[in-house]
């Protein structure tokens, strides 16, 4: 009797109660704290990273070279768990070009091997060697680069004659300028440049050793200030913040576009599949450094965390709170057990690939023609993620968030303008 | 014919459930595009089974283009298994992959044209209709040149295999799949309203391929137009594919919706009318300021289809926008 008589209770309280336990005021709140952390994280990392360049710049040896790369894999992992944040939020995804564009054409900037070629049809710079040349011509105009600074760098050759594959900045450029090209195919392996690019004197290799030390430390000083910005941003009164905060539904929707658009068009399609499709080494989102299973693997796991409202910042200390699944529990349970149980399912997935490649099959192997293994690891979880993106969508339904992006907004007012 | 329905409708049912049909998309759009590509493609395979001779193989390769673009938009089911649909038309090809793919094919006279199993295993961008495109029209190869021959057989075999795969599958199982969104047992689609999704999904997706990459590409900017990024201008295929491509996805419209759509209608003439009006089968005239004015012009035109559809296709069908494979970078 009692119990019937609370079960009644129970359903007339949450009928008559609309208002739900998780205020999405503070699913956003969460969001954006973690965003902050993050970017704060990868800030800290790069720092670190800084000084090791300038520790091998001022003392090049195999160890500080070393160092250096290793400060590079290290501030790559609070990075990567960003990712999720670019395609929801505008103010990521128009900077993000910055400091993790890719693929480049990286004969822009040092030498390369000669099976490299020269420019392209899509790329008349694609050999240009900034490093090996003081001065050169860029799209009719002479450009003076005896001084290699971050302005050269951000405003000359960052995305220069208005091709993408020109990246000047960021990330993949420092990652080229401590490991340098990949020669071994869809062999095991890294790239091999040797310290002595950084040597001074009679001892420096490939030519042009203070010039590449100019052009890694202006990367990297580049890369603070790139990171320092977008830590403001999601500050209390920073623009993404604000911009998130400012209407809760679109706020709900920019978490699951940036959830569901990594998911699928960018890591699932571009980055994993179109790899093992086209057999190509190249196709490796750190190819330089061999290390694009972490690269693979943190984005997934800043998708789950985006949706979990959890996140562990690189001294160990966790950050949660309220969270998208919180909201979606209530609203439908079903959806969200589905989603959690797909995420879950896709880092098992990224744990094989990792694992994989501890045993000796780096990624890069797994792309080549033939390895039927590295093609269903990689297409498992590609599989994974093609899933995830489905229990996103639902989600989206579930929270019946209205739908239509606000994208389509400006060319609407541009196709008026045209046809009036 | 939607119209006809839309009457009907409109007699029949003030506030129905929805107001689609998905038996028609499938029946009079999707089967029926699928089963054209599956022949034509098998078609173009049997003629380079006979003989390399570049001319009659370019007119059979047109065909299967043709009957491609009536599909190209369908990015869901049976072609995104095992990567078909990247297969069958790798592009854009930023890092001019095909080329140098093809090439050296050719040069290490590689065997692999010899075995259709062992060929699967190829990179897809010495597959499908762009490198054939490449073959059959690209000075650098000789369609006649017995090793180039031996590719072109295998390539046009191994495409007609898999388009007679994506039609079988369709067919045998995925069509139903489709149809039968919402019932019980069907662990693709949960709800109906999820089978309209995914087409909605495809044509908004579709629209947004045709204006950014077909017509964005070669556009480039003002200042810096990129002539040489049009969608299959050796063969000077690329307006053609973007007058096919908003005919088949008007279709896909007619096919599923039963309101009438007058933005939607008025837009979708207004494209024909703008790729009509221009004489530049290839987009040659992206680098002048006037021939160019008209390129920006159909590409406008495309993109008022996606705001007319925005507004009227997706509330008719009570359904948003899903994530496709363009929404990355």
């Amino acid at each position: 009797m009692t119990r019937i008589l609370l079960a009644g209770l129970a359903t007339t309280v949450l009928t008559a109660a609309p208002v739900m336990a998780v205020e999405t005021s503070e699913v956003l709140a969460t969001y954006a704290d973690i965003a902050e952390a993050k970017y704060s994280d990868s800030l800290t990392t790069a720092q670190v990273l800084k000084n090791a360049i300038s520790a091998l710049i001022t003392a090049p040896s195999e160890q500080t070279l070393a160092e250096a790369r290793a400060a590079w894999i290290a501030a790559r992992v609070p990075y990567m768990q960003t990712e999720v944040y670019r395609f929801g939020n505008a103010i990521v995804d128009d900077w993000e070009g910055r400091v993790n564009a890719w693929p480049l054409d990286e004969g822009l900037i040092d030498y390369v091997d000669a099976s490299y070629g020269g420019a392209t049809d899509e790329n008349a710079i694609a050999a240009l060697n900034v490093i090996a040349n003081p001065s050169f011509v860029l799209s009719g105009q002479t450009v003076d680069a005896a001084e290699i600074t971050p302005a050269l760098l951000e405003e000359t050759l960052q995305e220069a004659d208005a091709v993408e594959a020109n990246v000047a900045t960021g990330y993949h450029a420092i990652e080229f300028l401590l490991w340098g090209q990949d020669l071994n195919g869809t062999g095991a392996g890294a790239g091999a440049r040797p310290w002595t690019d950084y040597a001074a004197g009679a001892d420096c290799t490939n030519g042009n050793c203070d010039r590449r030390a100019d052009y890694l430390r202006a990367a990297s000083d580049l890369l603070l200030s790139d990171l320092e910005w977008m830590v403001a941003q999601w500050a209390p009164d920073g623009a993404a913040r604000t911009t998130l905060t400012g209407d809760e539904a679109a706020g709900l929707q920019a978490i699951l576009t940036g959830m569901g658009s990594l998911s699928y068009g960018e890591l699932a399609g571009q980055r994993m599949k179109l790899g093992v499709l086209l057999n190509d080494p190249e196709e490796e989102h750190d190819c330089f450094s061999d290390t694009t299973q972490w690269s693979h693997y943190y984005d997934a796991l800043g998708i789950r965390q985006a949706y979990l409202g959890q996140y562990t910042r690189s001294d160990g200390t966790q950050i949660s709170g309220a969270s998208l699944a919180d909201l979606v529990a209530e609203v439908n349970a079903p959806a969200d057990a589905q989603l959690r149980t797909d995420l879950d399912a896709t880092m098992v997935e990224m744990t094989e690939i990792v694992d994989a490649t501890r045993n000796g099959m780096a990624y890069d192997m797994m792309l080549a023609r033939g390895n039927d293994a590295g093609e269903e690891l990689v297409m498992s979880a590609v599989a994974a993620l093609v899933a995830q993106t489905r229990s996103i969508e639902r989600v989206v339904t579930a929270l019946d968030l209205g739908g239509i992006t606000l994208e389509g907004s400006d060319s609407l007012d541009d196709v008026n303008a045209v046809f009036q | 014919m939607r119209h006809l329905f839309a009457t009907l409708f409109a007699l029949t049912s003030a506030a129905g459930p929805v107001a689609a049909d998905l038996d028609r998309v499938v029946d009079a759009h999707i089967l029926p595009g699928y089963a054209a590509f599956a022949d034509t493609t098998a078609t173009l395979a049997r003629a380079a089974a006979d003989g390399c001779d570049p001319d009659p193989l370019r007119a059979e390769w047109n065909a299967a283009f043709d009957a491609w673009m009536a599909v190209s938009h369908l990015r869901f089911g049976p072609v995104e298994e095992q990567g078909r649909s990247v297969i069958i038309a790798f592009w854009p090809d930023d890092k001019g992959m095909t080329p140098r793919s093809l090439a050296r094919l050719v040069a290490d006279r590689d065997p692999v044209v010899g075995d259709p199993e062992e060929f699967k295993e190829v990179s897809v961008a010495a597959r499908g209709l762009f490198a054939l495109e490449f073959l059959l029209y690209d000075p650098q190869f000789q369609p006649q040149d017995p090793y180039t021959c031996d590719l072109i057989r295998m390539a046009t075999r191994d495409l007609a295999e898999i388009a007679a795969v994506v039609s079988e599958d369709w067919h045998g199982g995925f069509a139903d799949t489709l149809r039968g969104a919402g019932a019980p047992g069907n662990a693709v689609y949960l709800s109906e309203n999820e089978g309209l999704q995914v087409l909605f999904t495809n044509l908004v997706a579709g629209l947004e391929f045709t204006a950014n990459e077909r017509l964005g590409r070669p556009l480039g900017s003002f200042d810096r137009p990129r002539p040489n990024r049009a969608e299959a201008r050796r063969s000077a295929r690329s307006l053609r594919n973007v007058t096919l491509s908003v005919q088949a996805l008007q279709q896909l419209v007619d096919t599923l919706v039963d309101v009438p759509l007058p933005e939607t209608d008025a837009a979708f003439d207004g494209a024909a009318w703008a790729a009509a009006a221009l004489d530049d089968p290839s987009f040659a005239g992206v680098s002048d300021p006037g021939d160019r004015l008209k390129v920006e012009i159909l590409q406008q035109s495309i993109k008022a289809i996606e705001v007319a559809v925005l507004a009227e296709v997706g509330p008719a069908l009570g359904v948003s926008k899903g994530f496709n494979a363009g929404d990355g970078d």
